[in-house]
């Protein structure tokens, strides 16, 4: 049932393009008929490009996050332990998330070149301060009772670090994450589009200066599930089975 | 006079979950006289709450009237004021702001709608905290204006939904006998939500007892004890302890014969 | 991010001795930077990155007095500023009657909702392509892009604002006798206000990246076009430069505009910390 009203919307509107298309005899050079963007998309993955350019945004994304992670993790608790560090760092931070990503795409190519290196670097920039800011906001919320509990039964730096500071933190930590994809999400696609030479915002601009307007919807469709696929199928239930299965509440929402 | 006339309400509703019919209210009839204190009391889930909001119109029944003055309501009005036992005071109005509410509504005068609503918080006991935001009053404090809000409105009756059961308990007797005080004076018509026997024998005229669902007025135990009214002396009298007695025994024999074996159709 | 003002809520346990100093706001904000700029210093000075990728913060302060005495950079800048203005205004014409219509009826936001998700999850640079196919070159495809941006955090926040506001409050209202009018103006706006400021902050964020981003690759004019353009011919203190001035100029929104707000709605009003006693 809830599948039905979640579709309803899209097929409406997939009706209302085909006829509005068909009704005003829109060329193809500004907006693609359904049928274009269908048969633009067999096309893609009969020839394989379909697979190529997804392979190869899904491969940056996956690289970039995974080093996000690793990197800003250890940084944010290491923050979020010492209030020290922390207004330190705090307003260093607040500065670097708003340049993350996308502005950094001029010195990143500079020093890396049109290469995959500087779109993953561009996808790891984008995701790190968000990552680092909420894991900081995650464990500053931990109850001071509960590192207390555990330091007193002697746990130690590392088992602190996986078994309390990194569990407790989670539900913040998981909503950086989202925020974080979000903004390397975006940053993925401006990036290829500018520096690279595949994946989907490259196929989406190369169309583009061609006037294929059929493969640039098909590529925005495929950028919008794929992305949609992550967040609701992937983050949210995360978010919500750390906030809902240990009784926690996210810091927002 | 009467105020508030129920005659044969009742309510069912399909459980979310199981996707059961359920009737929470079979048959409740009872009148509310204007100036009276008449509490509502009855094993958890028998649908005393359901009852005021029905009242309040928040929910439609299934079954029966509610007349308010005479009328047959439908739908929330300002005739019947609700304290919630959430406080539900708005958080971005200050104190004055949130008793001079119902005012505004009305379209009274500023000057006018300000001097009605200092005198209501002086009422209730908040006189110098015109200018606070509701978060930085206390939890007993709050509720007072939640009382103000809706007495300075002049309802035809106050509707009060357990209103103190957030409320730790040293203050809640304090607060209960500040009501009961401005009860005294003031003489408006309050219906009143409880699962506290002792509280219920203390504030009010009349207590209705409900029977567990679908539940139906076991018994209206009259409380005739003398006014004014406090903790100290009011729960000296033997009468007192008697008449929480006998409802509790009304209470808890309820409970034993209805099982959720016996369903209802 | 709508969690800032969290981090400043929280007591800090600083160091005993120079108090009266750290706890001076100016200098808790800025103190950071001090080190973090001598740093950047020793490291051009000790040329530990060659210079054509790195350069230190003098030849940087060097640019931005020759780039202000010849205009280019006020040029740049108003350029950027308006685009992002026309953008955030138009976005916040469209974007509030229709969060509020979507918030306030359940067939449009059944109808709707999915269909947000799934425009809010196209990255609104993804449609510059097609934008620029439709209006060429222009203000308007760069306009169109940074309303997209705005437009969907901040329906979004709308209605997830909308629904948080408790169910009491609307009913406390109506039975203090407001109408359906008073009710949505006293007690619906002001509910969903916090959430709707966190979601134009998220739309203002991802604006002015899709900003920078649109104009590296529409590129005429403006910050973006100016980095991009300093980065072809590789000058490398005007890619510096300009991604100071983006950052100073988002630190400053942020901090004079955005969270002054977010702090007077939340802080004031007591609505984070009556959201904290719910729990």
């Amino acid at each position: 049932m809830s599948a039905f009203w979640f579709l309803l919307p899209f097929v409406l509107l997939v009706v209302v393009w085909a006829v509005v298309v068909a009704v005003t005899n829109t060329p193809m050079r500004v907006f693609p008929q359904v049928t274009d963007v269908l048969a633009a998309l067999r096309e893609m993955w009969v020839s394989g490009d379909l697979f190529r350019h997804l392979g190869a945004s899904l491969r940056r994304v996956g690289v970039g996050t995974a080093i996000a992670v690793v990197t800003a993790l250890p940084f944010g608790v290491a923050l979020g332990v010492s209030p020290t560090l922390a207004a330190f760092f705090a307003p260093l931070l607040r500065f670097s998330v708003a340049l993350a990503g996308i502005a950094w795409i001029p010195i990143a190519t500079l020093w890396l070149g049109y290469s995959d290196s500087a779109v993953i670097f561009i996808v790891w920039n984008a995701m790190f301060f968000a990552l680092t800011y909420n894991a900081m906001l995650g464990v500053q919320q931990i109850p001071i009772e509960l590192l207390r509990a555990a330091r007193s039964m002697g746990t130690g730096r590392i088992r602190m670090f996986f078994e309390v500071l990194v569990p407790g933190a989670l539900p913040s930590i998981v909503t950086g994450l989202r925020i974080g994809l979000g903004y390397g999400w975006r940053g993925l696609v401006a990036a290829e589009i500018i520096a690279s030479s595949a994946g989907l915002g490259y196929a989406l601009f190369l169309a583009q200066t061609e006037f294929s307007t059929d493969v640039v919807i098909t590529a925005m469709v495929i950028i919008g599930v794929l992305w949609l696929t992550m967040d609701r199928l992937l983050l949210a239930p995360l978010e919500r089975r750390t906030v809902e299965r240990w009784g926690m509440k996210a810091v927002s929402s | 006079m009467t105020a508030l006339e129920i005659s044969g309400l009742s309510k069912d509703y399909v459980d979310a979950y199981t996707g059961e019919e359920i009737t929470a209210i079979g048959d409740v009839s009872f009148t509310v006289d204007r100036g009276e204190f008449v509490s509502i009391l009855g094993p958890s889930g028998c649908g005393k709450t359901t009852v005021l909001n029905i009242i309040a119109g928040f929910v439609k029944q299934t079954g029966g009237t509610v007349k308010v003055g005479g009328r047959v309501v439908d739908g929330p009005g300002p005739d019947r004021g609700v304290v919630f036992q959430s406080h539900a005071l708005f958080p971005w109005k200050t104190v004055l702001g949130n008793a001079a509410f119902g005012l505004r509504m009305k379209r009274v005068p500023p000057k006018q709608r300000e001097a009605t609503a200092r005198e209501y918080l002086e009422l209730v006991g908040l006189a110098g905290f015109e200018h606070k935001y509701p978060h930085e009053l206390s939890g007993g404090m709050q509720q007072r204006l939640g009382v103000a809000r809706v007495l300075a409105n002049e309802p035809d009756v106050m509707l009060m939904d357990e209103p103190f059961a957030s409320i730790d308990a040293q203050t809640r007797r304090k607060l209960q006998e500040d009501l009961t005080r401005v009860f005294e004076l003031r003489r408006p018509t309050v219906f009143f939500v409880t699962h506290d026997i002792d509280e219920a024998v203390f504030l009010s005229d009349r207590v209705i007892v409900l029977s567990t669902r679908p539940s139906i007025v076991r018994e209206i135990v009259t409380v005739d004890l003398p006014r004014p009214r406090t903790w100290r002396e009011t729960t000296q009298l033997p009468e007192f302890r008697h008449l929480s007695n006998r409802i509790t025994e009304l209470l808890t024999g309820g409970a034993e014969d209805v099982h959720p074996a016996i369903d209802p159709d | 991010m709508a969690v800032t003002t969290r981090a400043s809520a929280r007591p800090k346990r600083t160091v005993a001795m120079p108090r009266r100093i750290l706890v001076n706001p100016v200098v808790r904000t800025l103190g950071p930077f001090v080190p973090v700029v001598l740093l950047w210093w020793l490291l051009a000075e000790l040329d530990v990155f060659p210079g054509a990728f790195f350069v230190g913060p003098d030849t940087v302060v060097g640019e931005f007095a020759e780039l202000m005495r010849k205009g280019v950079l006020p040029g740049y800048l108003s350029d950027s500023l308006t685009r992002l203005m026309y953008g955030v205004g138009f976005g916040l014409l469209i974007g509030l009657p229709l969060g509020f219509a979507i918030a306030m009826s359940f067939w449009a936001r059944r109808l709707t909702w999915p269909l947000l998700l799934f425009f809010q999850a196209i990255a609104d640079i993804a449609w510059l392509p097609i934008v620029i196919v439709w209006f060429g070159f222009s203000l308007t495809a760069v306009t169109f892009v940074i309303v997209y941006t705005i437009v969907f955090p901040l329906v979004l926040g709308i209605v997830a604002g909308v629904e948080q506001v408790p169910r009491e409050l609307i009913r406390a209202a109506r039975s203090l006798g407001a109408g359906r009018l008073r009710v949505f103006l006293e007690v619906i706006v002001p509910g969903a206000l916090p959430s709707l400021a966190s979601g134009i902050r998220t739309g203002l964020g991802y604006g002015w990246r899709a900003l920078v981003a649109a104009e590296i690759i529409v590129g005429t004019s403006g910050v973006g076009f100016m980095m991009f353009d300093a980065r072809r011919v590789g000058d490398v203190a005007e890619v510096f430069l300009g991604m100071i001035v983006l950052g100073v100029l988002w630190y400053a929104t942020d901090a004079l505009v955005l969270a002054p707000f977010e702090r007077a709605t939340v802080e004031r009003w007591g609505l984070v910390r009556q959201a904290e006693a719910g729990k």
